[in-house]
């Protein structure tokens, strides 16, 4: 690739951060808006999911990492052959990318990692909140979060009355959940106390008993809720394995297996949303990309920059949006990390205004704590 | 003291345990000895089960996939087969059992509780075969003989076990400058270095840079599996000395001088009896056993007795306890889905795990339901003991526990799974009037509210009674 990193800049969001922020009232925003989180642990490669195209430097540090068959995207960038939905909502103006962006996180840690990059803030474990709960419930949206797995991730805490969606085989009478509920009394019982009560209001849909291996099945029904016109307005899911130390591969190997788990959810999400897909967006979450270089084990170390991969109808437009830093030993993060030019943060914040009707400078704020976080919702989204 | 204390540092009153005049007492004298394993069916060594991990990985990469590298339907059949054979299906559910009957019914069960510590603590999550053939027999012959002895020794044992360095890919971590590493291009993987530090002892607040990773990496550099064709990556762990950094290497300030296979256990030495790994250790335990946010009072004796002791794990145990007693009453604690079902396991005298008899395996078909059921009941509720999802093991933060989905499980368990294993002779109204007795000072208000089915035995009537029990506020939460 020959540009560099100024004349890749797309877009001038910068200004608009100082611009201010007049939200449309209109029809459109009368429909209900779905921002839905799929969590990808163990640190997402970006170089893998979104290749750069034809960089020498790349090719050699990672000769048994090399794809081919890439799909291609545009002219400097092309897209890991199993995120096919991606590449076929691309052609719609309905996929797009954001690159070498991160949380501001630098320590290449997964626990620490992870945390902060549901926490959203600049000290491992400090925050007991997500910040899609706090975007939330400063939105005033409560009892609207809806998490595709047993335990309620991070992410969406610090809202009150969140449910989640992981079936057990069979039913469980309404009379005893009742029952249990009664007797819960006191400070210390509070948060199971609430949560029973998130229980006994669940929609009837969702007291169901299945299989919850199965994920297309609970992509599935999350759907359904999120088409609900009443029902949820955010849903997260939670993928893990994207570590690989070791035989991380290319088309086939294990990085693969895992965006093609991404693929399969985006999948059913756009066939069973319907209508509602084109009020949805849908982005990706990690909590640090993986080195440039490949290691004795065919896999990656833990890096720094990655990627967000998107996709709804509440995209702008099919595009890589990327300050890009090269690759060049000087031009990479301590001399080994794909850089991060782009505080992921102001990717979620600018989608959540969108998704909640809210300021981003509003939001920034109260989810933030007024770190500076350009807008980038006219850039990336429609609003 | 309230009864409460019996679940707080073990698993409950089973109907033959009494409670003790002097509780304090009665947990302390716990600890001083290794209790024998109970179980009377197979305990294979962890050579022996890392053997039947080669021949199901060697067996599955070398022979099969070349053999029927063009049908796909006779090579699944050919792979099932082979997972029959090679126990790949069998073993985890066999660890399970051997676990679950200390629990339910050890005369230590305060060691045990100790024990799950600390398998949790040096956590092997779900990896490659690990769980199916590793981790079990990993925490009987490394956690376990070392919870008499120091920490500092239990660190040594952990890190130059096989199923940690597996688990944390030091074998794949080659001196740059050595001479394999040369020869070969090779170069460190951190991965091991890193949770070293951060998990396992001194923890990011020891404020470590990511040079130090480095230079711990270059320490471990050579203690990996030796690799041959037949066992693949299941050999035993030596040191490697041509993966091995050379030159002299600094740790947090400290300088080793180049000294091979030496250089990892003064490191070691130097991290585990590190100030702020105490603390960090300390804290976690108080977490466990006594409240999810432990106050400086409550850690602060367990570090005088780490420090008085240099780290025998004998002694900070007994500061635990004596914690956990002095604390009994007025802090709360959550208990993870495992601790819980083993609670009810002994309170109730249920019917897991199976009996040895009917563990027995043949190797020549699928294990059947029952003998898979405790298993999947862990994996139900959500907490698969082997099967922690990242290296930092499974939470003992309540919030980490309560979703409305882990609630429902344990719902789901107690009023329908757990009547079935209700044995036949314990189904009367009395004998769950006895356990209440036995384990809680307010069992006459429990009794009230399962009164309208005293009469009933029907897996539906105890299902309506075990259902409410099992969930109520001091059951669920201590």
């Amino acid at each position: 690739m020959n540009c560099t990193r100024r004349n890749f800049l797309i877009g001038g969001s910068t200004t608009l951060f100082l611009s201010g922020y007049f939200p449309k009232i209109s029809f459109a925003s009368m429909q209900k808006k779905n921002l839905i989180i799929i969590s990808l642990r163990g640190g997402m490669d970006g170089l893998t999911a979104v290749p750069v195209i034809g960089d020498k430097r790349l090719k050699k540090l990672r000769k048994k990492l090399i794809l081919e068959d890439v799909l291609n995207l545009n002219s400097d960038f092309g897209l890991h052959p199993k995120l096919e939905i991606f590449h076929k909502l691309w052609q719609k103006n309905q996929a797009a990318f954001v690159h070498a962006t991160n949380i501001p996180y630098t320590g290449r840690s997964h626990f620490d990692g992870q945390n902060l990059m549901e926490t959203g803030a600049h000290i491992p474990y400090k925050e007991k909140t997500g910040w899609l709960g706090r975007g939330l419930l400063a939105s005033n949206i409560i009892g609207k979060g809806l998490a595709i797995s047993l335990p309620m991730p991070l992410l969406l805490r610090g809202v009150p009355q969140n449910n989640n969606f992981f079936p057990s085989p069979d039913f469980v009478e309404t009379k005893l959940i009742d029952q249990i509920y009664n007797e819960f009394k006191g400070e210390h019982n509070e948060l199971i106390k609430s949560t029973l009560d998130t229980i006994r209001q669940r929609p009837l849909s969702m007291q169901i008993a299945t299989d919850s291996d199965d994920r297309k099945k609970l992509a599935l029904e999350a759907a359904k809720q999120l088409k609900d016109q009443s029902g949820p307005r955010v849903a997260v899911f939670d993928l893990d394995g994207f570590d690989t130390h070791a035989a991380q591969g290319g088309v086939d190997g294990a990085h693969a297996d895992e965006l093609e788990e991404v693929n399969k959810i985006v999948t059913i999400l756009h066939e069973n949303l319907g209508q509602a897909f084109d009020n949805t967006l849908i982005l990706t979450l990690t909590e640090f990309g993986r080195t440039i270089k490949q290691n004795g084990g065919y896999g990656t170390e833990h890096g720094y920059g990655s990627a967000i991969l998107m996709a709804g109808g509440l995209l702008n437009k099919s595009q890589v949006y990327t300050d890009w830093p090269g690759l060049k030993k000087k031009e990479l993060f301590e001399g080994r990390d794909l850089n991060s030019t782009i505080d992921s943060r102001a990717v979620y914040n600018s989608a959540m205004s969108v998704c909640f009707n809210q300021d981003p400078e509003f939001l920034r704020k109260e989810v933030f704590w007024g770190d500076e976080l350009p807008d980038l919702s006219q850039d990336l989204f429609k609003i | 003291m309230s009864l409460k204390f019996y679940r707080r540092v073990a698993f409950g009153l089973s109907p033959n345990d009494k409670p003790d005049k002097d509780p304090l007492n009665w947990a302390l004298n716990q600890l001083d000895t290794i209790p024998n394993l109970l179980w009377s069916g197979i305990i294979p060594t962890e050579k022996e089960l890392r053997k039947k991990y080669g021949e199901w990985v060697y067996g599955d990469r070398e022979v099969l996939r070349k053999t029927f590298k063009n049908d796909k339907h006779a090579y699944k059949k050919a792979k099932d087969e082979l997972r029959i054979k090679t126990g790949e299906r069998y073993f985890e559910l066999n660890e399970h059992a051997i676990r679950h009957y200390q629990t339910k019914y050890s005369k230590q069960p305060v060691f045990e509780r100790f024990w799950l510590f600390w398998g949790n603590h040096f956590a092997i999550s779900e990896k490659d075969f690990l769980a199916e053939f590793s981790t079990g027999p990993y925490q009987r012959e490394i956690i376990r003989p070392n919870m008499v002895k120091t920490f500092e020794e239990m660190v040594q044992s952990v890190t130059t076990s096989w199923c940690m360095i597996h688990h944390l890919d030091n074998s794949e971590s080659f001196g740059p400058n050595s001479k394999k590493g040369m020869e070969w291009r090779e170069t460190i993987n951190e991965n091991h270095a890193r949770e070293l530090l951060e998990l396992h002892t001194v923890s990011p607040n020891a404020g470590y840079t990511q040079d130090d990773v480095i230079q711990l990496a270059y320490i471990m550099t050579g203690w990996a599996h030796k690799w041959d064709r037949k066992n693949l990556e299941t050999g035993d762990i030596w040191f490697d000395q041509e993966m091995h950094q050379k030159g002299d290497k600094i740790v947090l300030g400290v300088k080793y001088k180049n000294d091979a296979k030496r250089e990892l256990a003064k490191v070691i030495h130097d991290l585990a009896t590190h100030p702020i790994c105490i603390k960090f250790v300390s804290t976690k335990l108080c977490r466990h056993f006594i409240t999810d946010e432990p106050t400086e009072e409550m850690i602060d004796p367990v570090i005088e007795a780490w420090n008085k002791s240099n780290g025998s794990l004998i002694e900070i145990h007994k500061a635990v306890i004596t914690q956990a007693y002095k604390y009994n009453e007025i802090t709360h604690k959550f208990h993870p889905p495992e601790i819980w079902l083993m609670q009810l396991s002994r309170m109730f005298d249920l019917n897991i795990p199976l009996s040895f008899e009917k563990m027995n395996y043949t190797f020549k078909s699928k294990p059947n339901n029952r003998q898979r059921q405790l298993s999947w009941i862990l994996r139900e509720i959500g907490h698969s003991p082997y099967r922690a999802k990242q290296p930092n093991g499974w939470s003992d933060l309540e919030v980490d526990w309560v979703s409305p989905e882990l609630l429902l499980r344990r719902l789901w368990f107690a009023s329908v799974e757990l009547p079935m294993l209700v044995k036949s002779g314990n189904r009367s109204h009395g004998f769950i009037l006895s356990c209440l007795k036995n384990n809680f000072e307010d069992h006459k208000n429990m009794a009230s509210l399962i009164d309208n089915f005293r009469f009933g035995t029907s897996d539906y009537d105890l299902g309506q009674k075990y259902g409410v029990i099992c969930n109520l506020p001091g059951v669920l939460k201590i």
